[in-house]
């Protein structure tokens, strides 16, 4: 698509903010036009969040200039910003679980006759937003039964909802499919037709230098690089977001041909799962692999001790026995899960990295359950150096840190536990490439010190690249199990779509 | 790059893995916690109907809802600061300082005017507490108790608790006037609840209640004002005050400092044995009038049933305990094959 210069719609010059202890925006100027795509990247922690927080009013700039469509913006809160045509869709969801579908599409909006609330009229209009984006969702579902993706599309539809002029959408395809992904950049497309401004941010890539017309990199809260897409290649973002050469990704050293650790048989859990066996053995990496809603994250939740109605056996060291029905039996046989969601499953987020690392065990740092804070300390320091995690952040509130310095210490925590065998799903969500190498990096160096490591990943590339052996899931059924040198990317994706779609292959 | 997995798939929505035992459980959940309530309170005036036919008398009705329309007045200006998320743990001395602000007015001038004062009365303790809770952004809870304390406090102090009687007759009319038998304070009664419950389902106003009780930051983002929105409900509880306040002083004649230093239990449990959340965000108002229903019922039907006081409190404690305890089993059904 050839880029349209448009007008100007957002202009911020020197813009800066500082937190308590962090200089989260440093003197940034930035510019967005009509009838742009304009994309930004950089690290977690780089300052895109903020950034978008000061457009979209939720945060006050310390100094520097915000201006909309030509016009200084000195009124903040999200009121002002949004009559001024801003319109965002966070990064973390932001639904109301209790209220409907279509309420959630208009909150703070909804469409009213004086104060009366027009529920029939927003249903319809729900529906026209429905077909646009090509989803099914039923106006009047309550949102947190939703899955995530229909409540990510919600998100979606409350920024399309009310025709803003300037979009700007935070990691909008995190917790897509990819039948809703393509629907996203069409409707992306068809925006930019309309001269609609958009603010695009992703850790993919490949879907930035494919929909954005400019692309701006942030480092440090610094913005150090924008030009148009055409300029951008894949590894130059990453040495700009990096700000050193592209470090090569840890290679895989090949299946490790360690014992047999724990074997997995006949593992069902009604409507999501079907007879799923397999072996794992100590020192490998095992991926499954799967769309949303194939049952992956239920298989994990099987072996964990956390999925009601889950049946099947398992044998560790040789010792066939039914299932764990707990968290507690799971941990005693030395299962330990690392959850997707980890700002509600993971960490306690107003306590800080002591904490939070040890709660997983507290024997041997309390005796006579008193907390020994020296113990404490110690214990986990040493597991933060491990993860290459700063153990001098390990006193702050874990709620303050970045996305992946949050799942550093999710593993941090489980490690605590010495577990056999971590169970770790999407270990790599929403963290950026940096902290993803390092991630990849203490896997294979946890699973040669003799664990065995299950990974479920959205990102098919991560899971054949790093994987020894992965499990293939299609709508509940285990596709195939496939050895490293079986691996491909095309045969993995052709498999999870299920049998129709290796037919069409 | 075309091998990353982004390409066009057959559907694969989670809708479609679900299995119809899975949904039946799932629906008959959310049928429960939204009609279970209705059953029990149905089941509860069938018995006690059975044991004393006289339950179901017109006097006797009218006579409940004469009875119950102070607290389910407050109820009403509760539910709407449940549903925020928040508390109003001050309605009781509130309550005591409107009736005693009534009463005392009420001896000096008109009716009219000493009902209007109860009401201005209500609506300043609203407004200090909204001012506390979203001002100063103390948590209701904490906040609550402690103006509660201090209007308690002052209204003993400038009384010395004393009675005021006042010798103006019609000063009762509002309280234990009928129309047809049908008394004023019944139909106060309804026209609070019947207006309350369609501004909560029908407003713009009622529609940021839930989202702000749902999810504040979420809220807030979306550009509601939820700092104001919270705020209005303890103005509105404060206003609930005032009237009730205003009719159990008419009821009486009279007004004491230590007027019902209790109501604030029956208030809290006629909202939450409903079904409203106390995490906000859920419940409604027909849930309040059904919570309403039941202990008015429990508590009439005891004095009918001739039950002695202390198997009163035994049963009515056991009913709200149990009313809780399906509401989080049928949660628990309706969310586990949702997760």
């Amino acid at each position: 698509m050839t880029s349209a210069a448009g007008p100007e719609a957002v202009r911020v010059e020197g813009v800066s903010k500082s937190f308590p202890g962090v200089r989260a925006l440093k003197q940034v100027d930035f510019s967005l036009r009509e009838g742009e795509v304009h994309g930004l990247v950089g690290e977690n922690g780089a300052g895109k969040s903020t950034l978008i927080k000061v457009l979209t009013g939720a945060y006050t700039a310390d100094s520097g200039r915000v201006e909309i469509f030509g016009e200084a913006v000195d009124q903040h809160g999200p009121r002002a910003q949004q009559r001024a045509g801003v319109a965002a869709i966070y990064q973390e969801l932001t639904v109301v679980a209790e209220m409907s579908a279509a309420s959630n599409v208009f909150l703070g909006r909804p469409m009213r006759r004086g104060p009366l609330v027009r529920r029939r009229a927003m249903e319809r209009r729900f529906r026209e937003l429905c077909d646009r984006l090509g989803v099914d969702i039923q106006p009047g579902a309550r949102a947190g039964d939703l899955s995530v993706a229909n409540q990510q599309m919600l998100e979606i539809m409350r920024a399309l909802q009310a025709d803003h002029r300037i979009l700007i959408m935070d990691e909008p395809t995190a917790s897509l499919g990819p039948n809703e992904r393509e629907r996203l950049y069409e409707t992306v497309g068809r925006l930019k037709d309309e001269r609609a401004a958009v603010i695009y941010i992703s850790h993919d890539l490949d879907e930035v230098l494919s929909l954005c017309d400019r692309v701006s990199v942030m480092r440090d809260g610094e913005l150090v690089s924008s030009a148009e897409v055409g300029a951008w290649d894949k590894e130059g973002l990453v040495s700009a977001m990096l700000g050193i050469e592209l470090r090569a990704p840890p290679a895989r050293l090949g299946a490790a041909a360690g014992e047999e650790l724990l074997r997995v048989n006949g593992v069902s859990v009604p409507g999501k799962l079907e007879d799923i066996s397999f072996v794992l053995r100590a020192g490998e990496i095992f991926g499954i692999a799967g769309l949303v809603g194939s049952g992956r994250t239920e298989l994990l939740r099987a072996l964990a001790g956390t999925q009601p109605g889950a049946t099947g056996t398992l044998a560790m060291d040789g010792r066939t026995q039914a299932l764990p029905r707990t968290v507690g039996r799971a941990l005693a046989l030395g299962i330990a899960l690392a959850p997707e969601d980890r700002k509600g499953q993971g960490l306690v987020l107003s306590q800080n990295g002591f904490v939070n690392v040890t709660m997983t065990d507290m024997r041997g740092l309390a005796p006579g359950a008193i907390v020994r804070s020296g113990r404490r300390k110690a214990a986990a320091e040493t597991i933060a150096r491990s993860l290459a995690f700063d153990p001098r952040r390990l006193g702050a509130p874990t709620g303050t840190l970045s996305g992946g310095n949050q799942q550093k210490l999710v593993v941090a925590k489980w490690l605590h536990r010495r577990p056999r065998v971590l169970l770790m799903d999407e270990p790599t969500r929403g963290i950026d490439v940096g902290a993803k190498g390092e991630m990849f990096a203490v896997m294979r160096r946890l699973a040669d010190e003799g664990m065995a490591i299950v990974m479920v990943s959205s990102e098919l590339e991560e899971v054949v690249d790093l994987a020894d052996r992965v499990l293939v899931l299609a709508k509940g059924r285990q596709a195939a199990i496939l050895d490293h040198d079986e691996l491909s990317l095309e045969r993995v994706l052709t498999m999870t779509f299920g049998v129709d779609g290796e037919a069409a292959a | 790059m075309s091998e990353t997995p982004h390409a066009p798939a057959p559907e694969a929505r989670e809708s479609r893995a679900e299995s119809s035992a899975r949904m039946l459980r799932r629906y008959g959940g959310v049928a429960f916690r939204t009609y279970g309530i209705i059953v029990a309170f149905v089941i509860l005036v069938i018995v006690v109907s059975i044991g004393n036919p006289a339950f179901l008398s017109q006097g006797n009705i009218f006579n409940m809802l004469s009875q119950w329309a102070p607290a389910g007045i407050m109820a009403v200006g509760m539910t709407y600061v449940i549903l925020t998320g928040g508390f109003d743990l001050s309605i009781a001395s509130g309550y005591s300082l409107c009736a005693v602000v009534a009463a005392g007015v009420g001896i000096l001038v008109d009716p009219a005017y000493a009902f209007m004062a109860a009401i201005a009365a209500g609506f300043v303790v609203g407004l200090l507490n909204a001012v506390l809770v979203v001002g100063v952004n103390i948590n209701p809870f904490i906040t609550t108790v402690g103006t509660g304390f201090i209007l308690g406090g002052v209204t003993y102090v400038v009384t010395k608790n004393a009675a005021f009687v006042v010798p103006e007759m019609a000063f009762g009319d509002l309280g234990a006037g009928r129309w047809h038998g049908f008394p004023f304070s019944g139909m106060l009664l309804i026209a609070f609840l019947l207006v309350g419950g369609l501004v909560l389902a029908k407003t713009v106003y009622g529609e940021a209640i839930y989202a702000v009780g749902g999810n504040r930051e979420a809220s807030r983002l979306s550009g509601i004002r939820v700092r104001t929105v919270i705020g209005s409900t303890y103005v509105l509880s404060g206003v609930c005050m005032g009237v009730a306040g205003s009719l159990t002083a008419s009821q009486l004649n009279s007004a004491q400092a230590n007027l019902d230093p209790v109501i604030i239990f029956d208030v809290l449990t006629i909202v939450v044995v409903g079904g409203t959340s106390l995490a906000g965000g859920f419940g409604s108002m027909w849930r309040t009038v059904v919570g309403l229903g039941i202990i008015a019922t429990i508590s009439n039907g005891f004095v009918l049933l001739d039950i002695s006081v202390f198997y009163q409190d035994i049963i009515k404690g056991s009913i709200i305990v149990g009313a809780l305890a399906l509401d989080v089993l049928a949660r628990r059904v309706a969310t586990r094959s949702g997760a």
